[in-house]
């Protein structure tokens, strides 16, 4: 892959997640994908990054990867971005309106056009500012 | 490999070899003048000599401090590093944390870098472990 297709391949995952497309996540990450994340310390698979992608959307009215900085090495990517999310209430009705980001780096390397493994590095302090207050049901008490 | 390719990795290692030894005048050797740094647990940008003070201070806070497991990438102007930093502070507490630096390189030097890391962890355990 020369580095025109690294950053395609880098932007066609990010537009992907950003828009919901799992089907394009399918296509983009290798079957035998790792994911790795330097806040648990352990790795996931592919098939587990697209089976819990919904849940990591509950709460969220949008989430957007803004002020992409892509770097290409020779079979790979390092892109460092602001993760933009803004958070809703379960209900659907008490929309908080909360926006958080995230400043995060992922390291990416690349095979035959797909993704083999991904490195996320971000920091854990900031998830309480990300997401906001604690959300409330309907009902006044806590979700 | 192209020798900008060497060169950068080279300069990676130094950097990291220079702040494990605490050998502030190796790490002065690695920065352009104009050098600064982002972190992205402050979201704040300081100056090569706000860096070169934090190092020292950080040097009376921790006994020991490792870079180890280093994976490094380079590209035309600069790398990204992979790493497992182990400090064991004077009180003998250990923390590793996994963290990742992408630094610009110019005429051979450090002109930005931007570090990643998690200071969740640097947090005490508090009740049973964390569900990672």
């Amino acid at each position: 892959m020369n580095q025109y297709e690294t950053r395609e391949l880098c932007n066609a995952f990010f537009d992907a997640y950003e828009n919901g497309r799992l089907d394009v996540l399918e296509r983009v990450l290798a079957d035998d994908c790792i994911i790795s994340h330097n806040v648990f310390g352990r790795e996931t698979t592919k098939q587990d990054n697209l089976t819990k992608y919904p849940d990591s959307y509950v709460g969220q009215r949008r989430r957007t990867y803004n002020d992409r900085i892509v770097n290409t090495f020779d079979d790979g990517f390092v892109i460092q971005y602001t993760l933009n999310g803004v958070q809703y209430t379960l209900n659907g009705v008490m929309h908080t309106g909360h926006k958080g980001a995230l400043w995060i780096c992922i390291v990416a390397r690349c095979r035959d056009g797909r993704i083999t493994r991904i490195d996320e590095y971000m920091d854990s302090s900031k998830f309480a500012a990300w997401t906001g207050p604690p959300r409330r049901a309907a009902d006044g008490g806590p979700r | 490999m192209t020798s900008a390719d060497t060169e950068h990795r080279r300069l990676c290692h130094t950097l990291f070899d220079a702040i494990e030894q605490g050998d502030i005048a190796a790490v002065e050797t690695c920065y352009a003048p104009e050098m600064t740094m982002w972190f992205n647990v402050s979201g704040q940008t300081t100056t090569r000599e706000q860096n070169l003070a934090a190092l020292v201070a950080g040097k009376e806070l921790h006994r020991r401090r490792t870079y180890n497991d280093r994976v490094i990438h380079t590209f035309e102007d600069g790398f990204v590093a992979q790493y497992s930093l182990n400090v064991v502070a004077r009180d003998g507490t250990k923390v590793t944390l996994w963290a990742c630096l992408v630094g610009e390189v110019h005429d051979g030097r450090i002109v930005k870098l931007m570090e990643y890391l998690d200071a969740g962890k640097f947090k005490p355990p508090r009740g049973k472990a964390a569900a990672t």
